[in-house]
């Protein structure tokens, strides 16, 4: 018997591909640039199988990718050719919702935007909102520790999950609790990109719907006075609930696919919206537009209702579909950098389009520091791909240097490998392996991702990131 | 104010030194900060962070501070202050604390269900594991899914894997606040503090103490008062349940319980604080309760874990220190 055979009679024959056909639509995940056909892919309908197919995998020494949606943007769930996939889209059911405690106990492959709209009858919702949110799962959001245009204010998938259940290789069962005593094993699974384990169940926060939500959207002469204007916010006490900037390029782009009304003859636009009770988004609006006033802004528009924030957020909602109308391919980076380094960044940036002929807008999370410059280039063009990758790894290699970090949001997947090799060196690396093998001795989860090994680290001397296409064009990308 | 220090490695040389030492020597070292809340044990050697002391560097706009590991609570707390900023995670002062013992002991104040744990305010750490190596895990940005989260996994492990020579910590606006109280039953109380944190009032503190449910809100609330039922009193309660340090019978111990929020009453509980989240029980037995930590001998573990998860935390103090040169706590 061989391992897919093993596999059909462990979880039922329907729940196991492996035809060419079938196996297709996992071939690659959001960074559809890289695909591989895996062994199988295998889509238990409860934890019970879950073991069954972890314990085969073991006894026939085949890796396991496990997926959520497929919508991860860095490879983390791309196949290896004598691998299984592991999908957990059947585990999709929400076991427990507890309103007076303000918790829910989901399965993993619960889509995130489901959380919340199951709750939203008791006042509730569920917090992170990476901008895949209709489509990505909370078991990988947990995996890559997601992030979403709310961060600043209501935290990370970290900061909002309070256990999660995880399966070793044998198919063991262990659980990780917040309120577990030493070492903070849960932090230490959020993020771990599939490598330490399967999660099959997670509880998570919810939190009380703001009453009330403002825009106010402040248009600046240079990034530079946006940067300081936003600084101006944070440091008198004002933590909003999004904070959003755009480049000229990106409002120009996000104005003619959208036509929401932004301003076109500024170099820098602020999207700012504090949440709250009324009476304190009143007042917290009224002194946003006053700070980024007095920073400088040559307009300013706030949101006199719903229809109107909602409207105003369209155009930044749908910058990357609508900066992708402007080039047949578009690459998007996921940089993280100090906010007070923006301008010289931006600058940089501005530099290297020209040196590799390639245009760039940049979407940046400003309250966070997270920039997600957007390289243009068309990929039928001979060589315009490896210029792309070019000039992506000098971006993330720039961040790096200017105190950030390569990833803020989308995870390392394979995408970054090389990269990690320039933010960690060896001896933090060997202990990311180490941490890696007391989990998963086998070495059979998801490997070969995240973290790169000492020997590629040498090779490669510096880095190379690997060109980005974006499937599911309809979801909105922040 | 930034205060960039450059020279982080020839200044925690020696602390790597005095471990390859005693690795070498065959000695156990505990790691120690101003010794307020764990007593030196005699079968190891001390080793200190103490003088390693100051503000690395803060950037009130990046909502970021570096701070050594052995600053004092105190001095980081004044510091914030100046700027209108505070720490997320109100940790106790037990007399000098040092932000590198409050991070070993994983130590939150009554916040926590509001605004996090400490934890939550990790952004990355400098440390020298069992080898004497100097790593450096996460970094200064509120976002970074770059490895595995060392930093925050680290939290807690009370000193018992690496030495943590600087932390970067996420901070927070600072904020006036104003603490109401009622008098009730605890289980209304605690029925009352779960309906209260679901709905929109900036609550940043819930508890239970002597007959009396109190909570504190962001900003005034004169509309509060308006129920007769309720009073405007001092914001000293949290003083008093943070650290929590009752007055006990002989015989009598204090244990502290970590429970779901909405947990009903537990019978000799003598406070109930964090939202519902902690329980405070005062008696000569070990209340029945899976997370229930015996406080008298403060930050004693718990040793409740199952024999596959503590193969893991073995396996990882193995990762960081293969010597063994840092006591177990």
């Amino acid at each position: 018997m061989d391992v897919i055979q093993a596999l059909e009679e462990a979880i039922s024959r329907k729940n196991v591909l492996s035809s060419e056909e079938e196996c297709r639509p996992f071939e690659c995940d959001g960074l559809s640039a890289y695909r591989q056909k895996p062994l199988a892919v295998a889509l238990p309908e409860d934890i019970e199988q879950v073991k069954r197919v972890l314990r085969i995998c073991k006894q026939y020494q085949v890796p396991v990718i496990t997926r959520g949606s497929g919508t991860g943007l860095a490879g983390g769930t791309l196949p290896l050719q004598d691998g299984i996939v592991l999908g957990l889209s059947k585990l999709n059911k929400i076991l427990k919702i507890d309103p007076l405690q303000r918790t829910a106990l989901v399965q993993p492959g619960v889509r995130n935007i489901e959380v919340s709209q199951a709750v939203e009858e008791f006042g509730l919702y569920y917090a992170p909102d990476p901008s895949s949110q209709i489509a990505c799962s909370i078991g990988g959001n947990v995996a890559e520790n997601s992030g979403g245009v709310h961060c600043l204010k209501y935290g990370l998938t970290v900061h909002n999950v309070t256990m999660v259940k995880v399966l070793n290789m044998d198919g063991d069962e262990f659980v990780f609790d917040e309120k577990d005593d030493g070492i903070d094993l849960l932090a230490l699974l959020n993020g771990s990109e599939g490598l330490l384990g399967v999660i099959v169940e997670i509880k998570i926060k919810l939190l009380p719907k703001p009453d009330a939500a403002q825009l106010v959207m402040a248009g600046f002469d240079s990034v530079s006075a946006c940067a300081d204007a936003v600084t101006a916010v944070l440091e008198q006490g004002i933590i909003p609930a999004g904070l959003e900037m755009m480049d000229k390029f990106s409002i120009k782009a996000a104005e003619e696919f959208a036509r929401v009304g932004y301003p076109l003859d500024v170099e820098a636009l602020l999207l700012c919206e504090v949440d709250g009770s009324h009476d304190q988004v009143q007042v917290d609006s009224k002194r946003v537009a006053d700070i980024l006033r007095d920073g400088g802004a040559t307009t300013i528009t706030i949101s006199q209702n719903e229809k109107q924030r909602i409207a105003l957020w369209q155009g930044r909602k749908n910058a990357f579909p609508a900066v992708g109308r402007f080039s047949p391919d578009y690459y998007c980076m996921d940089g993280t950098i100090p906010r007070k380094r923006l301008a010289y960044v931006l600058e940089e940036i501005e530099e290297l389009s020209h040196k590799y002929g390639l245009k760039v807008a940049n979407v940046f999370h400003a309250g966070d520091g997270n920039l997600h410059p957007l390289i243009l280039y068309d990929a039928n063009k001979p060589g315009e791909l490896r210029e792309t990758e070019k000039f992506g790894a000098e971006i993330l290699k720039l961040c790096v240097d200017v105190g950030g970090t390569i990833t803020g949001e989308h995870g390392v997947g394979v995408e970054k490998l090389d990269s990690m090799c320039h933010q960690y060196h060896g001896p933090e690396l060997e202990i990311f392996h180490g941490i890696k093998e007391v989990f998963d001795d086998t070495g059979l989860l998801n490997p070969g991702k995240a973290v790169p090994t000492l020997h590629r680290c040498a090779e490669v001397g510096q880095m190379h990131v690997h060109n980005n296409q974006l499937p599911f064009p309809e979801l909105e990308r922040f | 104010m930034s205060m960039e220090c450059q020279h982080q490695q020839p200044e925690t040389a020696h602390l790597a030194d005095q471990i390859k030492q005693a690795v070498a020597d065959k000695k156990l070292l505990q790691i120690v900060g101003n010794q307020s809340k764990v007593p030196l044990y005699d079968d190891a050697e001390p080793i200190s962070i103490a003088d390693h002391s100051g503000i690395v560097d803060y950037e009130p706009a990046e909502l970021v501070i570096t701070v050594k590991a052995g600053t004092k609570l105190s001095e980081l707390q004044a510091v914030l202050a100046e700027r209108n900023q505070m720490l997320g995670f109100e940790p106790p002062e037990y007399g000098d604390s040092t932000i590198g013992g409050t991070y070993a002991c994983a130590l939150t104040g009554p916040s926590r269900p509001f605004r996090g744990a400490l934890r939550d305010f990790v952004l990355g750490t400098k440390m020298i594991d069992g080898q004497g190596r100097h790593l450096q895990f996460g970094g200064k940005m509120i976002k970074n899914v770059a490895g595995y989260d060392v930093s925050r996994m680290m939290c807690g492990s009370k000193g018992s894997m690496a030495l943590v020579t600087e932390l970067s910590l996420k901070v927070l606006p600072l904020v006036e606040e104003t603490t109401y109280c009622i008098e009730m039953p605890e289980g209304e109380a605690i029925l009352l503090m779960n309906q209260m944190a679901g709905t929109s009032l900036p609550l940043s503190g819930c508890a239970y103490y002597q007959g009396r449910f109190y909570y504190r809100v962001a900003g005034e609330h004169p509309e509060q008062t308006n129920r007769v039922e309720v009073n405007a009193c001092t914001n000293d309660i949290w003083k008093i349940l943070n650290p929590f340090r009752p007055q006990l019978e002989p015989g009598v111990k204090l244990w502290r319980l970590d429970v779901e929020s909405t947990n009903p009453a537990i019978e000799k509980t003598i406070a109930v604080g964090m939202g519902g989240t902690r329980r405070w029980i005062a008696s000569e037995k070990k209340p029945k309760h899976p997370y229930t930590t015996l406080w008298q001998s403060r930050f004693a573990p718990r040793h409740n874990d199952t024999p596959q998860v503590q193969k893991i935390k073995q396996g990882l103090k193995k990762v960081f220190d293969p010597h063994h040169v840092f006591k177990d706590l």
